[in-house]
């Protein structure tokens, strides 16, 4: 009998697990060790962020679910991973007791998400600093309750400044911070409140509509359009200002400081302000038999667990190499060890990085968004299941792959909301298949807005919520 | 668009218009699922 253990229940590592109870839960041992005991719908915390949501309709309890599908579950944090043959385990801290855990594995799945490091901006965050986020549900609970406040102060009249978008350099995730910054303007729409706020887009992208992915390219009616107008069209449409090529370097109470590509340093002033943290690995501490540090073999030097990619191409030579691009997500050292989401390391961005004169790199993270996430989870478990049936794995689907649909909700309303609906194919462009300067297929990519994405949006959360309860059909039910 | 930055009068009435919309709602869920779906054949 294996035993699979998979640490982190979130898009990634919950998928896994169901796949994984799915195919060998009844013959062999599935464990998922997760220091929260519940699941959370992360793209509905945007609407929590405004109110619009009760933050317990985004949440399910892990262990009902897991008992249905023959999965045992670990209410820990994972703190060690011992990777050497012969003796493999991670160690972890059970949630409540702080009791030490020993869990051993043959086959190892990390998928933690990311460690949120506010600490990479100081001043940054609502935890000792000045501003919001809504990357964890207690986050947007916060974001909500500062932003209410503003409300308020706008009710009784006062103009308010609101700052959304990347808190940091190399921050990614912009399509959440999009969503938020429309659903924000939205509800000031809906209140009567809208000429109080002056909202501005702040972000690292190279360029608007970029989100960390080099833009969405689409052909419709023979002329290729590009999301940067279309976002400069919502944006100008929602009266939304925007500063793009800007690194936010370090927040004081009401003050936003940021270097541009120009090398300017400059001061953007806010009452409320939502910006995204960079993501970082989380700091597992990687111990070899002899007791050494071997992290330099199993993770990079942000903690993203190194896979099957080629790294350290430089961009150039990267774009145009694909096969760049993990495509079954194990170690090459430790091939017992998966990864998933948005814990593996990519082999470099994809959107154009730049480096200003004041040697301050201003570039996008490559986003793992929920979808990729999801995808990566089942690669993984049903190459796991693989390899302990017939020893050789099937499965693989790299990034330049990959198909995206993001839908961008303003607004909850299923009669007056509206939503910006994204399909990219492949999220990491593929020059050597797709034989155009944009290296996307421009016939599936899609950019549209209109009420059908906010119903959508509205059907996503209970579908995938559906999905992830592993209730009837889950299967059909794409990542 | 009517131009690189702005939506047209005639885009804006179709992104409300209704039964347009139902039809968009339609259209896309299928492009969505088809292309999705095609990623559990990897
Ligand atoms: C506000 C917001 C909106 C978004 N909207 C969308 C969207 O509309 N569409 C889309 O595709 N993507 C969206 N995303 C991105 C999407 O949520 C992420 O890509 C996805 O959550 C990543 O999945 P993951 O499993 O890697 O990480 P997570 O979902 O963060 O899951 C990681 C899990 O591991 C657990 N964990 C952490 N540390 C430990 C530890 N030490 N031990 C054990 N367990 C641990 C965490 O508690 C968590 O449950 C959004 C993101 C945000 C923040």
């Amino acid at each position: 009998m294996a035993k699979v253990l998979v640490i982190g229940a979130g898009f990634a590592g919950h998928t896994a697990a169901l796949y994984l109870g799915d195919t060998l839960g009844k013959s062999h041992e599935i464990t998922v060790i997760s220091n929260r005991d519940v699941f959370g719908y992360v793209p509905s915390w945007v609407w929590v962020g405004v109110g619009h949501m009760k933050p317990e309709q985004t949440v399910f309890k892990l262990k009902p679910v897991y008992d249905r599908m023959n999965v045992k579950f670990v209410h820990a944090a994972a703190k060690e991973i011992h990777p050497d043959a012969g003796d493999q385990y991670v160690v972890g801290e059970e949630v409540g007791t702080g009791k030490e855990i020993r869990l051993d594995y043959d086959y190892l799945v990390i998928a933690p998400g990311p460690l949120l490091n506010f600490a990479g901006t100081p001043g940054l965050g609502p935890e000792g600093g000045f501003t919001h986020s809504i990357c964890s549900l207690p986050h947007a609970m916060k974001a909500r309750d500062a932003y209410l406040a503003q409300c308020e102060r706008m009710k009784k009249g006062e103009k308010v400044k609101i700052v959304i978008g990347t808190g940091h350099p190399a921050a990614t995730c912009q399509g959440a911070a999009f969503e938020y910054i429309i659903n924000v303007h939205k509800d000031l729409l809906k209140k009567g409140l809208r000429d109080k706020a002056d909202i501005l887009w702040l972000s690292n992208e190279p360029a608007l509509g970029d989100f960390g992915v080099n833009g969405v390219q689409v052909k419709r009616n023979g002329i290729v359009q590009k999301s940067e107008e279309f976002i400069k069209a919502v944006f100008n449409d929602h009266g939304i200002r925007y500063q793009v090529q800007t690194g936010v370097t370090k927040v004081e109470e009401g003050k936003i400081h940021w270097q541009n590509y120009e090398g300017e340093e400059g001061t953007t002033d806010f009452d409320f302000s939502m910006l995204i943290p960079q993501f970082k690995g989380q700091p597992f501490k990687y111990i070899g038999k002899d007791g050494s540090d071997i992290s330099a073999k199993l993770v990079n030097p942000a903690g993203f667990v190194l896979v099957d990619g080629k790294y350290g191409l430089p961009y150039p030579e990267l774009t145009q190499t694909p096969e760049a691009w993990p495509a079954q997500y194990n170690n090459p050292t430790y091939q017992n060890v998966f990864s998933a989401g948005i814990a593996f390391a990519p082999p470099g961005p994809i959107s154009k990085p730049f480096t200003n004169k004041n040697n301050l790199a201003i570039a996008p993270a490559p986003p793992r968004t929920g979808m990729v996430s999801g995808v990566i989870g089942r690669v993984v478990a049903m190459n796991i299941a693989d390899l302990i049936t017939t020893g050789k794995m099937t499965h693989s689907e790299r990034m330049t792959e990959m198909v995206a649909a993001c839908i961008a909700s303003m607004g909850d309303s299923l009669w007056d909301g509206n939503a910006v609906t994204i399909v990219m194919r492949p999220v990491v462009p593929d020059r050597k298949k797709y034989k155009n300067e944009y290296g996307r297929d421009l016939f599936i990519s899609h950019l549209e807005m209109g009420v059908s994405g906010a119903w959508m949006k509205f059907m996503l959360h209970y579908t995938f919520i559906w999905k992830f309860k592993a209730l009837l059909g889950w299967k059909l039910i794409p990542e | 668009m009517q131009n690189e930055q702005e939506f047209s009068k005639a885009e804006k009435f179709w992104m409300n218009f209704k039964l347009y919309q139902l039809w968009r709602f339609i259209v896309l869920n299928v492009k969505i699922y088809t292309i999705a779906v095609q990623s559990k054949w990897h």
